[in-house]
């Protein structure tokens, strides 16, 4: 019994990602190790926004949330308190899921424009936190001195080691995933996402469902930002600002939502794309912008995506425009 | 009341914020019997079923199936109970494929009522043949029978003991009107209890156990093994001396 019209496309795809992602450290380019552990590190959250936006159809600007989670727990624990790195990172994840759990029970019950807002009002109260709450943040001046990861013998201050690791948790992700896309939990996403009352007559428990959609996608965010803080040793505010915000939707609407490879691919055209123009100097967003705007025109869900919806990037695109981080080396 | 009905529904009304959709209706359904209920868009008919799904809170009134009393059962607990909506405009899932379709229907079964998937999926795709060769097609690229066939095999797998049917033959060429209602009436000769909600007068052979009009959330017309023919219906829903 045949199951399902997958695209042939998407396993090539991520073959030559992987492929890619093997040749890199062996070319010995710094300029390439660096920018793609960024891109991993980008492309983990957003694999779990792809989860919670591409699958269950819920709009959630609530990832930076859980990446400052990810970054302040770790930075706090480990600065602080002298806890390992990799316990820290444990620990702050552990919180970001129960943080999920309490902040999204009562969020998933909204329906539509009324999520994003209070998500939106989340991630714009995050920045405040991080930025106000000096005591514990140490207010805009931020964290420094977190300590890298220890790997055996080996440390995440040399960029190869930052860079497999980075690599491992992201491909750890993609394959979390695709395994969850496929399976019952995937479809009940779908389901939800299409027709949230046809669903809930179908068995499913629609808030369970979005509940654990925002888990693991928190989950996820909080991982990539306690990798970022460890490889970077700084965590502060700017790293979770409203730029942040909108290069996660970005990079997924780029990538193709509801696609597994997607999140992947987007992030590395919002990460190398810029950089690869560099020599336009002035002109290198007003490019890139008009870049990524005929690429969303010519393919409207995305390179890899099966959505037809670009309504919400076209509205996002020129406040990216504007806000537009990219992170620091 | 008969001693052996499998769904009782008690002085239920339902609605929307300050709205009314239907009056407090009684009926019940016995095992292999057919509640007709026909009305004109707006009679209440869709939140009817909707209400009896689960899917609409009731205003008053109770829901037993057997002995269980589902009043309060929200919607994803009463399809395991065995009550399974076929939603008004087929309710197929666009994005997912038709095999997906049909998985959400298998898994929507309580465990301990269902077959393993392959038994249970053949036994709907012998129900319904055309659906046999579209398992990998995208279910929003079907034709409007063949969507009406997915939604009502995807409820079946749902292993239900009533099927609510919400106009199944809405938008339908009479060939595929046919076709559905070949599928029901093996149904119903199976033992399925169901709740048939359509606008007009259907191609159904045999006369339901009961026959319910709404008109504007009002029962103007009820009857038990009868059925209105097409001028009565017409006469109830444009009032008398309508027809020429």
């Amino acid at each position: 019994m045949r199951r399902s019209g997958r695209r042939r496309v998407e396993p090539l795809v991520a073959a030559v990602v992987a492929a890619a992602v093997v040749a890199v450290p062996l070319s010995g380019s710094g300029f390439w190790l660096y920018n793609l552990t960024v891109v991993s590190l980008y492309a983990t959250p957003v694999v779990g926004l792809n989860l919670l936006l591409g699958l269950a159809g819920q709009v959630s600007f609530a990832q930076t949330t859980f990446m400052a989670i990810g970054g302040y727990g770790t930075a706090i624990l480990t600065t602080r308190f002298g806890v390992d790195p990799w316990l820290a990172m444990a620990a702050a994840a552990v919180l970001s899921l129960a943080a999920s759990v309490v902040v999204g029970l009562p969020l998933l019950r909204l329906r539509g424009h009324y999520l994003a807002l209070a998500t939106f009002a989340l991630a714009l109260g995050t920045t405040s936190f991080a930025a106000g709450a000096t005591t514990l943040t140490n207010g805009t001046i931020g964290i420094s001195g977190v300590p890298p990861l220890a790997l055996g013998g080996l440390s995440s201050a040399s960029p190869v080691v930052a860079y497999a690791v980075s690599w491992a948790a992201c491909g750890l992700a993609t394959v979390a995933s695709a395994v969850l896309a496929g399976s019952h939990v995937g479809r009940a996403w779908r389901a939800l996402a299409t027709r949230q009352d046809v669903a809930a007559t179908l068995g499913i428990r629609v808030t369970r469902y979005k509940l654990l959609a925002f888990a693991i996608a928190a989950l996820m965010a909080s991982v990539a930002g306690s990798l970022y803080v460890e490889f970077t040793t700084f965590v502060g505010p700017d790293l979770y600002d409203i730029g942040t915000v909108i290069n996660l939707f970005i990079m997924l609407f780029v990538g193709g939502r509801g696609s597994v490879v997607g999140p992947l691919l987007g992030s590395a055209v919002v990460i190398l794309g810029p950089q690869l123009i560099a020599g336009l100097e002035q002109y290198q967003n007003l490019v890139f912008f008009l870049l990524l705007l005929a690429l969303l025109l010519l393919r409207p869900a995305g390179l890899l995506g099966r959505i037809r919806d670009p309504a919400p990037l076209t509205a996002i695109l020129p406040v990216w425009l504007l806000r537009r981080r990219l992170p620091a080396r | 009341m008969t001693g052996d009905a499998l769904l009782r529904v008690e002085e239920v009304s339902a609605g929307y914020g300050r709205i009314l959709a239907f009056e407090p209706l009684s009926f019940t359904v016995e095992r292999g019997g057919l509640v007709l209920v026909l009305g004109p868009n707006g009679a209440g008919k869709t939140t009817l079923v909707k209400a009896l799904a689960g899917a609409v809170a009731l205003r008053s009134g109770r829901v037993l199936l057997g002995d269980e009393d589902l009043t309060w059962v929200p919607a994803h607990r009463r399809v395991r109970r065995g009550i399974s909506l076929v939603p008004e405009g087929r309710g197929t899932l666009p994005g997912l494929s038709v095999f997906d379709n049909l998985d959400l229907g298998w898994h929507a079964a309580a465990r301990d009522r269902r077959g393993s998937r392959r038994e249970e999926f053949e036994r709907v795709l012998a129900l319904f043949p055309p659906l046999r060769a579209r398992l990998a097609q995208d279910s929003r690229t079907l034709s409007g029978g063949e969507m009406q066939m997915l939604a009502i095999a995807r409820a079946l797998l749902a292993k239900p003991r009533v099927l609510l049917l919400d106009e199944p033959s809405l938008g339908l060429a009479p060939l595929a009107t046919a076709r559905v209602y070949e599928a029901l009436v093996r149904l119903s000769a199976e033992g399925l209890a169901m709740v048939l909600v359509e606008q007009k007068a259907v191609p159904l052979a045999g006369v339901p156990s009961t026959t319910i009009v709404l008109q504007t959330g009002r029962v103007v017309y009820r009857r038990e093994r009868a059925r209105p023919t097409e001028e009565e219906l017409a006469d109830l829903y444009l009032g008398e001396g309508a027809r020429g």
